[in-house]
């Protein structure tokens, strides 16, 4: 990871933004648990258990974030957009192609695809790659290991 | 008959021509779904099973048990050299072993990783054959408030697992409880924290978590700096370990073989609990804790020692008692009784060599794996020098795949992409995804063993406290509690944690 | 286009009586029998292991795919959404699949399902340690009685086959047990040998075709001892009016043409009656219990009815 830069001010950022992750998470536990049974603790509801570790984990979210604001700034290391964008393209393109058109069209839009997130790709390597690790796939997952997933379209 | 006859009936069924083949094949097929990603090896031994049918009943469990071991071997080889643990017991190792991969030694990794598994697992299979029924009786003895108590302890190791502030590791431990709390909850019958997903009624599959957190993450981040991952091309590994790290690492083999090994026999949770449980032991013991999670050899050697130590003893309840312990467990229990053999007192009794054939060919198994193993070494530190740009497509698509195989939906897919996104969050927050596993799995037994444990005693928490085992381990986690509040020991922690950063 | 007319026509001349207006099925492609369990359990291992003696008959080929989750609801909701050729059916289990209506709203509609062929019926019992006190369920009923609330009974979560034989054993003998849910039958048995639990549920098949050394069964919960249990009592013998048992059975899309569907249950029923399956059903101890599409389609209101009401208890007493 880049070193973080030390500019002037308060706020460790990476903690700050912990602190976003776990209320967030904590509230949506809250919500999505609203309608569960609580019970007590002796006969423990299903929403017995979800709520308290939901309250919990925003009490430890506020506390990185009380500690974080105050602490010397630091900042995050740059997200870049274009290989985190690409790659999840690649992964759900894969799964909603392999559902309708089989292994081989799904293996070939990810290698291709996913070869895009690297700039340093080569064209010919990118082909040659693709066939080959298709094959292999097609080969060793579905008719040697029997994953079941149909090769073909059809 | 005595001890040794019977082990020696064990050897003679296990060296005929036949077992020993569906021995090394076995072991040779175990090795390459371990290797792969996110394919396990209980899709591959479903599929298997109806072929065992025209199988001698012997031969076909061999091959069963040898894919099943085998896996756990290759298991870690992609956690050292990719940071991709396809189970729960190899993210530990990944912690470890894949910074060692980083500095150049991958190979002393493996071969400490290929040794102190052989080692745990010959000594696990001896147990097997000279206590197995004691063994399975200590199993029995776990109720639901011990199972509680031991959980307890985990989850507080998870937290000596993690490296950073201890805020930060509760936190994940808090959030992987939550993740696993996704489903129908069994007493009640409710659905919580689906959103309506059909597909989420099981709950979130760990493959799916860890190959999204550990592996499209590193991905991502990987091919964001570009300087970073030069290092790993550029550091041409030795391929054997050190003396020194020989030296640090038997110790710890020892310590991992009995954690796990002990461990193992516990239905659910145990063999996952072992490495873990091995690790904190390893960081907790060591006199330069600071080393942990920055290529600590002893991290590497004791959790797989306790990995491979769990796997074979996994095996004895089911061979002792006829009760599978895990979901392998219980597909090796299918195998038998396809054959007509029901697994447990009667036949140890009526039938042994079924039993000692297939103990001694777990050894046998084992022996063939490192000799497999230790010349593929090689091939594995030679496969870190092939540019990333070709090498990160590679895992790309068998995460996909194997993410797809667990259930044969696109569902799991689209949320290991999901965690995808989350994991490199964590990367940016700095926040280590360790300790979100460990809650993910041992919270859902924490939560159903609490509530098992409340209703049997009509609500009575006493219960904990009355039960000696229980006791005894809720006295431990307050001890280590307490170590850890202590305020030398928050020292020495926050120093690992400076110079970490320095 | 002529030749397709004639074709047909020609078709419809030859096989009027039969009325298959499908000559092709099922031949042109495999099969697909959706599996609505894991690899390598109960449901999965019979299925994989009658399948090809239904090929046998059918003359068809069948691959297996795995959709497990949600209690068979992925796998039934995939099946009634596929093209009603005749190429796609399913493994149906009850009583998940009728309680499962009961309990929420289902993603599929269950009147586009129909049902093919009934291959097991296994009745639930209840078992104790060896060394239990307790031999018959009237032991248990007798202890329970004097003690509300004080025997522990494992079973594998609301609703299922285990729950419900206890719900209706506590209101046929006016007893308080306390339910332990467990993950899986497994971990219930363990439990069990370890004494955790008094006693648990489970299925014949599953206490036979293991080692029970260490348990004793109570009774069984049939209308007449299951075939691979002849010597243990029903609770019916008992004077205990306690039915439930596990149904596993095969259905297919409603839209598919009746015709295909009956060719289908008969060559499961001719599959089951092959000896070769037969000595391997009894390895595996099946106790196979067949039920054309006709007949199983007309018991399994009655049992629902039956569910239902018990269902309305469970309800009730939360």
């Amino acid at each position: 990871m880049a070193s973080p830069n030390k500019a002037g001010g308060t706020g460790d950022r990476p903690d700050l933004f912990t602190a976003a992750l776990f209320i967030g998470f904590g509230a949506l536990g809250l919500w999505a648990g609203r309608d569960l049974t609580l019970g007590t603790a002796s006969a423990m509801g299903p929403g017995y258990l979800p709520r308290i570790v939901s309250w919990l984990l925003i009490i430890i979210g506020a506390a990185i974030g009380g500690f974080g604001a105050v602490r010397a700034r630091v900042d995050i290391a740059r997200p870049k957009l274009w290989p985190l964008a690409i790659i999840l393209a690649a992964v759900i393109g894969f799964a909603f192609i392999a559902e309708f058109f089989g292994f081989v069209a799904a293996s070939v839009w990810l290698l291709l695809v996913g070869s895009l997130a690297d700039r340093d790709s080569r064209l010919r390597e990118v082909i040659l790659l693709t066939a080959g690790l298709t094959t292999f796939g097609a080969l060793v997952f579905i008719i040697g290991l029997g994953v079941q997933m149909p090769i073909w379209p059809f | 008959m005595n001890f040794v006859d019977l082990l020696m009936l064990g050897f003679s069924e296990a060296l005929t021509p036949t077992n020993l083949g569906f021995c090394l094949l076995g072991a040779l097929l175990g090795t390459l779904i371990g290797v792969l990603p996110g394919i396990g090896p209980t899709a591959t031994i479903a599929v298997l099973l109806p072929i065992t049918f025209y199988l001698p009943p012997l031969a076909g469990l061999i091959m069963l048990a040898g894919i099943y071991y085998g896996a756990q071997y290759g298991g870690s080889t992609t956690a050292i050299l990719v940071n991709l643990p396809g189970e729960a017991s190899s993210v530990v190792t990944a912690v470890d072993g894949y910074k060692m991969a980083q500095q150049g030694r991958a190979g002393s990794a493996l071969a400490v990783a290929a040794l102190g598994s052989f080692f745990a697992g010959t000594v696990a299979t001896f147990g097997i054959a000279i206590a197995g029924p004691t063994l399975s009786s200590f199993a029995l003895s776990f109720g639901p408030a011990e199972y509680v108590s031991l959980m307890l302890f985990g989850l507080l190791a998870a937290t000596i697992l993690a490296r950073g502030p201890v805020l930060k590791a509760i936190g994940m431990i808090l959030l992987g409880l939550l993740l696993g709390m996704v489903g129908i909850d069994a007493s009640s019958g409710e659905e919580r924290l689906t959103f309506g997903a059909v597909e989420l009624f099981d709950g979130i599959d760990f493959v799916v978590i860890a190959i999204g957190l550990f592996g499209f993450a590193e991905i991502i981040e990987n091919l964001e700096n570009v300087e970073a991952r030069g290092i790993l091309v550029s550091k041409l590994s030795r391929l054997w370990p050190t003396r020194e790290d020989f030296r640090r690492a038997w110790p710890a083999v020892l310590r991992g073989t009995g954690v796990g090994t002990l461990l193992g026999v516990l239905p659910g949770g145990g063999a996952t609990l072992a490495s873990f449980c091995a690790y904190s032991v390893e960081k907790k013991v060591s006199k330069r804790p600071q080393e942990f999670g920055d290529g600590a050899v002893e991290g590497v050697a004791g959790p797989e020692a306790a990995n491979n130590a769990g796997a074979q003893s996994s095996f004895i309840p089911l061979l002792t008692l006829g009760i599978p312990s895990n979901n392998m467990m219980a597909m090796m229990l299918s195998a038998f009784i396809i054959h007509g053999i029901t697994p447990g007192p009667t036949v140890l009794a009526t039938q042994p060599e079924i039993f000692w054939g297939l103990v001694a060919s777990m050894w046998i198994g084992n022996l063939m794996l490192v000799v497999i193993n230790l010349p593929l070494i090689g091939v594995w530190v030679k496969l870190l020098t092939v540019p990333y740009r070709l090498l990160y497509p590679a895992i790309l698509l068998f995460c996909c795949v194997g993410v797809y195989s667990i259930n044969n939906r696109i569902f799991d897919v689209a949320l290991a992409a999901g965690f995808g996104l989350l994991g490199y969050a964590f990367r940016k927050a700095k926040c280590e995804p360790g300790p979100l596993l460990l809650g993910f799995v041992l919270g859902p037994l924490l939560e159903t063993n609490i509530r098992r444990a409340l209703t049997i005693s009509h609500g009575n928490p006493s219960v904990f406290v009355e039960r000696p085992i229980s006791l005894v381990l809720l006295i431990a986690t307050a001890g280590v509690l307490l170590l850890m509040i202590l305020p030398s020991f928050r020292k020495t922690r926050e120093e690992a944690f400076q110079e970490e950063e320095a | 286009m002529n030749q397709l007319i004639r074709n047909t026509a020609l078709a419809t001349v030859l096989f009027l009586g039969a009325g298959a207006a499908h000559a092709e099925w099922p031949a042109d492609r495999p099969i697909e029998f959706i599996v609505a369990y894991a690899p390598g359990g109960g449901t999965d291992v019979m299925n994989r292991t009658l399948a090809p003696y239904i090929e046998k008959e059918l003359g068809a080929k069948i691959t297996i795919l795995n959709r497990p989750g949600a209690s068979g609801e992925i796998a039934y909701t995939a099946m009634t959404q596929a093209r009603p050729d005749g190429y796609t059916v399913s493994s149906l289990n009850t009583p998940g699949y009728l309680t499962m209506q009961m309990d929420r709203k289902v993603r599929f509609d269950p009147k586009k399902l129909c049902l093919v062929a009934r291959v097991v019926e296994d009745p639930g019992s209840f078992i104790v340690q060896a060394s239990s006190k307790f031999n018959t369920l009237k032991d248990l009923v007798a202890y329970a009685k004097e003690n509300p609330g004080a025997v522990t009974v494992g079973t594998t979560g609301l609703g299922t086959d285990e729950h419900l034989a206890m719900l209706q054993l506590e209101k046929a003998a006016g007893i308080d047990l306390t339910a332990v849910t467990f993950n899986g039958a497994n971990e219930a048995r363990t439990a069990l040998l370890g004494g955790h639990v008094d006693t648990i549920g489970i299925n014949v098949g599953e206490f036979v075709g293991n080692d029970h050394s260490a348990f004793k069964n109570l009774g069984q919960f049939a209308e007449e001892r299951a075939s691979i249990a002849p010597d243990l009592p029903t609770a019916k013998e008992q004077g205990l009016e306690v039915l439930m048992s596990s149904e596993r059975g095969i259905a297919m899309s409603c839209d598919v043409p009746e015709e295909i569907r009956n060719r289908f249950s008969s060559a499961v029923e001719k599959a089951l009656e092959n000896p070769e399956f037969q000595a391997k059903a009894k390895q595996m101890s099946l106790a196979i219990s067949y039920r054309s599409a006709e007949a199983w389609n007309k018991e399994l209101p009655v049992r629902a009815e039956r569910l239902g009401a018990i269902w309305k208890l469970a309800k009730e007493q939360k």
